[in-house]
């Protein structure tokens, strides 16, 4: 018999869903007590390969309000090839290609094993995918040739018939035409005159001519060459292209004493935003910025170019002292709402010591489901390998990303979507799914995620409808269906439908099935999603005090104690882990803005809400393993008492890979014991969380930094500031014993939050 | 074939740079679906009513040698468990980079002139000659000494597949080079790349009407300026 663990772990292999709970309360009101909201992660394109799609168009129910696909749940009557639809009850006929089966005959959809199950369809022209570089060229000489290489190597990890185009930005902004013949034209525009797409489009000539003739160019055929004189296939303009971009030059403008350089990083997104919603709507494209510096002319600026005056940080956002903030957002998401209605997403590729504007910017990757990678220089190896795995490929062969994803959820009828929190926008589409009860971005069934991948998770919220009175019957099910369609990199369109169902629970009589089935991890993630979407609107203590009261709200309803005795609380394992992560969440640099820039948090939060389960729990509670001559490595308590002399720790952040060697490792190193034969086994020791480290480094998008450090090393810190300070300079002499390090701090340990949790949990004043 | 190799990150520029890996070890980790091994976790001191406050949760079979003076060495007699396999060891290069290149130029343009002179036929005139100058521009930098033993082997190696007709290999040699030798290569490769790329297009009788031509061996005289 299969324990919940591993229930949920099938289910998240093959259908790419965590739900947080696995038993479904039945009414509405219990449900709400729950606390955690009924959630799921899911991950639209989880990478199955050992599910090979089926070449035909899926059957879809007919009553027009429905229209959910076939699936593994629906009654079937084989004789006279009737199904059933299991959301809306409506009987449909089967097309005349399925005239030939039966119960031994079954279409794939049916299977249970086929839960998940993906079609590819064909449907209109195959388009090729875009790729538009915007360029800063206010970069250092170094830094601009290390970025030069890096984009001449990329034209050779593109799909071969990917249409690519240039914009370099400085002071003013360049659109360059791409021709295989004679001297290279580009097109220049101010930097500070923000312009209209259709201006943009007029301007570089773009709008459809009025009359057949204009000048000298044949009118050009609708829709049927998809290339323009901007945007070129690789593979017939990678020489001139890479020609072109060695001949790049710093912008020339000279920056005087005391400046930043003028950069209209505004006005060059803008266009290319403008450029590819002229020729190519509805198409895969990425617009990929690459900047080295703040946005400091033109719309979008976000500060001036006085060296005197500082970017904004997090105290002058409080003291609302952030002149151009308000306004440089309103631009970006403006654009980033355009270019998601065109079904394109933008990365934003920033390499610079100080901030480049990415709180402002930051909605034009996180609406389009664009990349943000953040670094210090171009000329390192955390951005050259981040970017080239940007074009990673699958075990098939194919490339990673894909675009244009429309994300589709259908519900059985007692329960609505409430809305979702991921890298998206909303379709507005509403239906009888559609709660009115708002959780991230909800009034809507339907959501766009136009630049996927396989790792791309959605948090989905769901809201029990079914009221009180309303018995549900025994052993009843209620349904969810993910469906998604996308344009693969392959350029082939295709869609992915994932049923999934769970068992309905009385709670008033069954509350142990339903406490059983609870999945802490997902709740902890679906949680913090739910906060960090607060963070955006809310102040950090308000969010904080909210976290802090669900927390103890769920404590009360689910622990086992006598009132007002703290000692008699009791957690059962399915929540043991739960009261940690909120700790570890608390502290962590997703709700706590203290020690970062605004930009710094804007990219940690970016990277939260997307990714799948396994990785944004290591972003709330890093993972530490401890090696030693003792035995294999093993995980070890994030604490300061797992700190020891004789110990190597590695933690991974997921930000931050950090090798950590305690005070007697790191005085045998030094002494060069690894170098001598006898002492082989220490070399082996010192190796080990390198060899296990690398296995990270090697795939992880993005790559993280690498931190090799030592007891009384400064980068210790990385780690000291993460583990759990049981031990600190006020409560060291308390304990009697002197094992672990302590920690020069005066955050709560999780000891004391754990005392105070369980206070106030067991208060019959709350 | 590409290197195996993983070269320390660019400590100058980057604080923590991660360590830079080659194209080869990359490609090769990606494809494989592998499940983060490093997932476990501690439960705290449970919420039982133990008051174990004090975290002596984490095991400790023997006492923590002093860090004190004196430094006692580390055990060398114990025997450390079996660990996974790991990949590549950080500090080891491939040994084929050690060794000289043993191909001369002649060799690898002959092999590349054979290609480039089957695209004239049928490839327009410009870009042969835009390929043609940017050969000319490698083999210029292959005789003065500026590219390094493994590009020169990797550039042998992909001429010799362009011959045999492996596309596919050929141009992932390009990617590998591209990628992992970018300063060496980036002025000429994409003339390689689309060499690799309008050869395959060829109809099959010209590739085989000129089956017959250079050898690996043979010097060429053909100039194609």
């Amino acid at each position: 018999m299969a324990t919940y663990q591993e229930f949920i772990q099938q289910n998240e292999d093959r259908d790419g869903v965590r739900f947080s709970w696995n038993v479904w309360p039945s009414s509405r009101l219990e449900a709400t007590r729950m606390v955690v909201p009924l959630s799921c992660l899911f991950t639209p394109m989880k990478e199955r390969p050992d599910l090979p799609p089926v070449q035909y168009e899926p059957v879809l129910c007919s009553r027009p309000t429905c229209k959910a696909v076939l699936n593994p749940l629906c009654q079937v009557d084989y004789r006279a090839k009737l199904w059933a639809c299991n959301f809306c009850f409506q009987r449909n006929p089967f097309p005349p290609a399925y005239a030939g089966i039966s119960e031994g005959n079954q279409p794939a959809e049916l299977m249970p094993q086929f839960s998940t199950i993906e079609y590819i369809v064909q449907r209109g022209p195959q388009t090729p995918l875009i790729f538009l570089y915007v360029v800063d060229i206010c970069l250092e000489e170094e830094d601009l040739q290390a970025l030069k290489e890096s984009l001449q190597m990329s034209l050779s990890l593109l799909p071969p018939n990917a249409l690519v185009g240039l914009i370099t930005f400085g002071r003013m902004v360049q659109v360059h035409e791409l021709s295989c013949e004679g001297i290279s034209k580009s097109y220049v525009f101010r930097g500070t005159k923000d312009l209209s797409a259709k201006q943009i489009q007029e301007m570089l000539g773009l709008t459809k001519p009025a009359a057949p003739i204009q000048q000298g160019r044949p009118a050009q055929p609708q829709d049927h060459s998809f290339s323009s004189r901007f945007l070129q296939p690789v593979h017939k303009i990678d020489m001139n292209l890479t020609d072109l971009l060695s001949e790049l030059q710093r912008d020339p403008w000279p920056v005087p004493q005391g400046k930043r350089p003028l950069r209209s990083t505004g006005i060059a997104l803008s266009i290319a935003v403008g450029l590819l919603e002229g020729t190519l709507p509805n198409t895969g494209a990425r617009v990929m910025l690459f900047t080295g510096g703040p946005p400091t002319q033109g719309p979008g600026m976000v500060v001036g170019d006085e060296l005197k005056t500082p970017i904004r940080s997090w105290h002058d956002i409080e003291k609302d002292n952030a002149k151009h903030l308000k306004k440089a957002t309103k631009y970006y998401e403006a654009l980033a709402s355009r270019s998601a209605v065109n079904g394109h997403c933008i990365d934003i590729y920033a390499c610079a010591l100080d901030q480049t504007g990415l709180l402002e910017m930051k909605c034009c990757s996180n609406l389009t489901g664009g990349h943000i990678v953040m670094g210090d220089s171009f000329n390192t190896s955390l951005f050259k390998q981040t970017f080239q795995r940007v074009f990673s490929k699958d075990y098939n062969g194919e490339f990673r990303m894909a675009f244009g994803g429309e994300l589709e959820v259908k519900t059985s009828r007692e329960l609505k979507i409430s809305g979702a929190i991921g890298p998206c926008v909303s379709l507005n589409a509403k239906g009888p799914c559609v709660s009115e009860t708002e959780l991230g971005l909800g009034g809507t069934s339907q959501w766009k995620i136009c630049g996927i991948n396989q790792f791309t998770t959605l948090g989905m919220y769901f809201e029990v409808v079914n009221q009180h009175n309303a018995p549900v019957p025994q052993g009843s099910r209620g349904a969810i269906q993910f469906i998604t369609q996308y344009q693969h990199s392959s350029t082939q369109k295709r869609i992915r439908v994932t049923t999934v169902a769970r068992n309905w629970a009385d709670a008033q009589s069954q509350i142990q099935h339903i406490e059983a089935a609870f999945d802490q991890e997902a709740a902890a993630v679906l949680m913090a999603r739910l906060g960090v979407f607060r963070a955006e609107s809310e102040e950090g203590p308000d969010v904080l005090r909210w976290l802090d009261r669900q927390l103890i709200r769920l404590c009360q309803k689910f622990g086992q104690f006598h009132k007002d005795d703290p000692n008699s609380f009791r957690l059962s394992e399915s929540f043991s882990l739960y009261p940690q992560f909120m700790f570890h969440l608390r502290r962590s640099p997703f709700l706590q803005v203290f020690n970062n820039s605004p930009d710094e948090s804007s990219y940690y939060r970016h990277h939260f809400v997307r990714q799948d389960l396994t990785q944004s729990l290591i972003m709330i509670q890093p993972i530490l393993y401890s090696y030693s001559f003792y035995g294999p490595p093993e995980p070890v308590l994030l604490d300061s008492s797992s700190i020891l002399p004789d110990r190597i720790l590695l933690m991974d952040t997921f930000f931050q890979l950090v090798i950590y060697h305690g005070e007697t490792i790191a005085q045998w190193r030094k002494a060069g014991y690894q170098e001598m034969t006898e002492y082989e086994n220490f070399k082996q020791l010192l190796q080990a969380p390198l060899d296990d480290a690398q296995e990270i480094l090697q795939t992880r998008f993005p790559m993280p930094r690498y931190v090799d450090t030592e007891h009384g090393g400064s980068q210790a810190r990385f780690l000291l500031s993460k583990v759990n300070p049981s031990q600190t300079h006020n409560n060291l002499y308390a304990w009697g014993q002197e094992t672990g390090a302590p920690i020069l701090t005066d955050d709560v340990s999780l000891q004391v939050f754990m005392d105070h949790l369980k206070k106030l949990a067991v208060s019959s004043a709350s | 074939m590409a290197e195996s190799y993983v070269k320390p990150g660019n400590q100058e520029k980057g604080w923590n740079d991660p360590p830079q890996f080659s194209y080869g070890l990359q490609t090769q980790a990606q494809g494989v679906q592998k499940r983060n091994f490093l997932n476990k976790r501690v439960p705290p001191p449970q919420l039982d009513g133990s008051q174990v406050s004090l975290p002596s949760g984490a095991p400790l079979p023997a006492k923590p040698l002093s860090p004190t003076l004196p430094l006692a060495p580390p055990p060398s007699t114990v025997v450390l468990p079996a660990r996974r396999l790991s990949a590549v060891d950080c500090t080891a290069l491939s040994a084929s980079t050690h060794t000289e290149c043993e191909a001369t130029i002649e060799d690898v343009m002959g092999l590349l002139d054979w290609a480039l002179t089957a695209c004239r036929t049928t490839v327009k005139r410009q870009v042969c000659d835009e390929v043609s100058k940017r050969l000319t521009l490698f083999q210029e930098m292959w005789i003065s000494g500026k590219l390094s033993s493994p590009v020169k082997k990797r550039m042998y190696y992909l001429a010799e597949e362009l011959k045999k007709q492996n596309w596919d290999s050929a141009d992932e040699t390009h990617r590998s080079l591209i990628v992992d030798y970018v300063n060496e290569v980036s002025q000429w490769m994409v003339g390689v790349k689309r060499l690799i790329a309008e050869t395959r297009n060829l109809p099959t009788e010209v590739l085989n009407a000129e089956v017959e031509g250079p050898s690996p061996k043979e010097d060429t005289t053909q100039n194609t300026q």
